[in-house]
């Protein structure tokens, strides 16, 4: 019995993790049509960040965390201006796998930058952001993962609420299920795609900066997250936000039942396994609707 | 662009997709306040004339001047702050969203909410088939309710003109004349609007002029009664021999 509310516990943060990861990829394919293969670079970016905050200048881990996701938001818009502006311009067919292979390109383009700049050396928390460890159920939990885990419930939560309770997040819904529709009223589709890009790429960030206190920056720390983000999607169906959540929590579960009773290296395969059956047998995924963009509902 | 007296001026547009044109030298105004329809078969171009006043499409040469101002390279989405709002064929709505959700979306390039409720209070008014369905999806309404919602949407940014394109495809007999009345009804409140329809018995009915299109160009003008006296227009358009 303990062991299955250990169990549970842990897939819940593990997934809680991906589901961050899979809310802002997902929220870039519903609004721009975007499959981003350079989501787990932003990730990557959000745990040197963090690094820097918390090491460098010393800022709480709280503040570390919120200025990883402020500067990788800058460098998501400014990216996206110089890069899908023009793509945009440019690409009428074929948009898709267009971005497909940009993003491919922005992400060696960014491991590599990052790795001649701070070089392959591992930055990592000696001690993580918060010592000891919390009881729950009798089981101790280090204070690390709970609280990250709510941190980065708090920013999905948050994103919930500014994207059906403000006027620009109401935009960026109009953006993603009826473009034409949305210049009508006034949407300056240009602005609302570098923001919702940028607001995706905070998101990663903080994912990274989040488990920074377990995984260290590397320039390749962004691969795994990308490759777990990416089967969420699959899993759910592309371009829904609200379905990411869920799909980000099943995924962590299925990870931990694969470890708990096959031992941890049958762990992507049974994400994998279960991603090809879901592209034989339902392509849309779990929540997915057949032709419909459904996008950020 | 100087006669300050009409609300558009289209001047010599031509537009084209790729290599086709589809739209040659065309120009006509909407004045004050008036009620005007481009009639044409399917496929002369009247659609490709609205995009291209919206800032949808680009005119290969032309211009389109609104309220005295050239507009022809301006963004479609500054238009609504502008007071010009296009009700597409397509509708354009936000159908995972509800439809009050839709209407204060209309209102976008409205800053101050008291105006946004009053706007609200009013196209409920209007349409009182909406707000029964407020809390409604957009895409789960019938037809008739979508057009509505399409018509009520554009008049949430207190537009000076609106442009519709087929607003009765689709609708009940007894719709067309609920979506004719409102037209002449926001005309007393002087609202301009530029149809574009297919049920031009009606249309002629209630517009004050009209352009008949085809093949991309004008081809005949003048107020209704004139179209309608018009035997080559009976005979393509009226089904009369």
């Amino acid at each position: 019995m303990d062991n299955i509310i250990y169990a549970v516990i842990i897939s819940v943060i593990r997934g809680g993790f991906y589901s961050l990861m899979a809310v802002g990829l997902s929220l870039v394919f519903g609004v721009m049509n975007i499959a981003n293969f350079a989501h787990g670079e932003f990730y990557m970016l959000g745990a040197y960040f963090a690094y820097c905050g918390s090491v460098v200048f010393r800022l709480n881990p709280f503040l570390s965390i919120l200025f990883a996701g402020a500067a990788v938001f800058v460098i998501g818009v400014g990216v996206e201006k110089a890069v899908f502006v023009p793509l945009r311009v440019r690409s009428k067919k074929n948009w898709l796998m267009n971005t497909f292979l940009l993003t491919l390109g922005i992400s060696i383009i960014m491991q590599n930058l990052v790795r001649v700049v701070v070089g392959n050396r591992n930055y990592g928390l000696r001690r993580g952001y918060f010592q000891g460890n919390m009881q729950i159920f009798g089981m101790g939990i280090s204070n690390d993962r709970i609280i990250c885990f709510l941190i980065s419930m708090a920013a999905i939560v948050g994103l919930m609420l500014f994207l059906n309770r403000t006027r620009l997040g109401r935009a960026i819904r109009a953006v993603s299920q009826d473009a034409t529709g949305a210049q009508l009223v006034g949407i300056n589709l240009g602005f609302i795609y570098s923001f919702t890009f940028g607001l995706s790429c905070a998101l990663a960030a903080i994912a990274g900066a989040c488990l920074l206190f377990k995984d260290p920056a590397t320039p390749i720390v962004g691969l795994a997250p990308l490759y777990k983000s990416w089967f969420v999607l699959i899993l759910v169906g592309m371009g829904n936000v609200g379905a990411s959540i869920i799909g980000g929590i099943i995924v962590g579960f299925l990870e931990t039942l694969a470890v708990d009773w096959l031992g941890s290296g049958w762990m992507d395969v049974m994400s994998l396994g279960i991603i090809m059956l879901m592209l034989i047998i339902k392509p849309n995924g779990l929540f997915g609707k057949k032709g419909v963009k459904s996008a950020v509902e | 662009m100087s006669e300050t007296h009409n609300i558009l001026d289209v001047e010599n547009i031509n537009v084209s997709y790729g290599h086709l044109q589809v739209v040659w030298d065309v120009s006509f105004s909407v004045g004050k306040s008036k009620v005007v329809a481009l009639l044409g078969l399917n496929g002369a171009g009247k659609t490709t004339i609205l995009k291209t006043i919206a800032g949808l499409i680009r005119p290969q040469s032309g211009s389109v001047g609104f309220l005295g101002q050239d507009i022809t390279k301006l963004p479609t989405h500054m238009l609504a702050e502008r007071g010009l709002s296009f009700i597409s064929e397509e509708r354009n709505l936000f159908i995972s969203m509800t439809v009050e959700e839709n209407l204060t979306l209309g209102a976008y390039s409205v800053k101050r909410k008291d105006k946004i409720h009053e706007n609200l209070r009013a196209v409920y008014d209007l349409f009182p088939r909406l707000k029964e369905r407020s809390k409604q999806l957009a895409g789960t309404m019938s037809g008739g309710e979508r057009q509505m919602l399409a018509i009520a949407r554009g008049l949430m940014s207190n537009p000076r003109m609106i442009m519709l394109d087929e607003p009765s495809m689709g609708l009940s007999p007894q719709n067309v004349r609920v979506v004719f009345e409102t037209i002449k009804m926001l005309r007393e409140q002087g609202v301009t609007t530029l149809i574009v329809e297919q049920n031009v018995n009606t249309t002629l009915e209630f517009a004050d002029r009209a352009y008949v299109i085809d093949q991309g160009r004008v081809v005949m003008e003048g107020t209704s009664s004139e179209v309608r006296a018009d035997n080559r227009i009976r005979k393509l358009y009226l089904g009369e021999e």
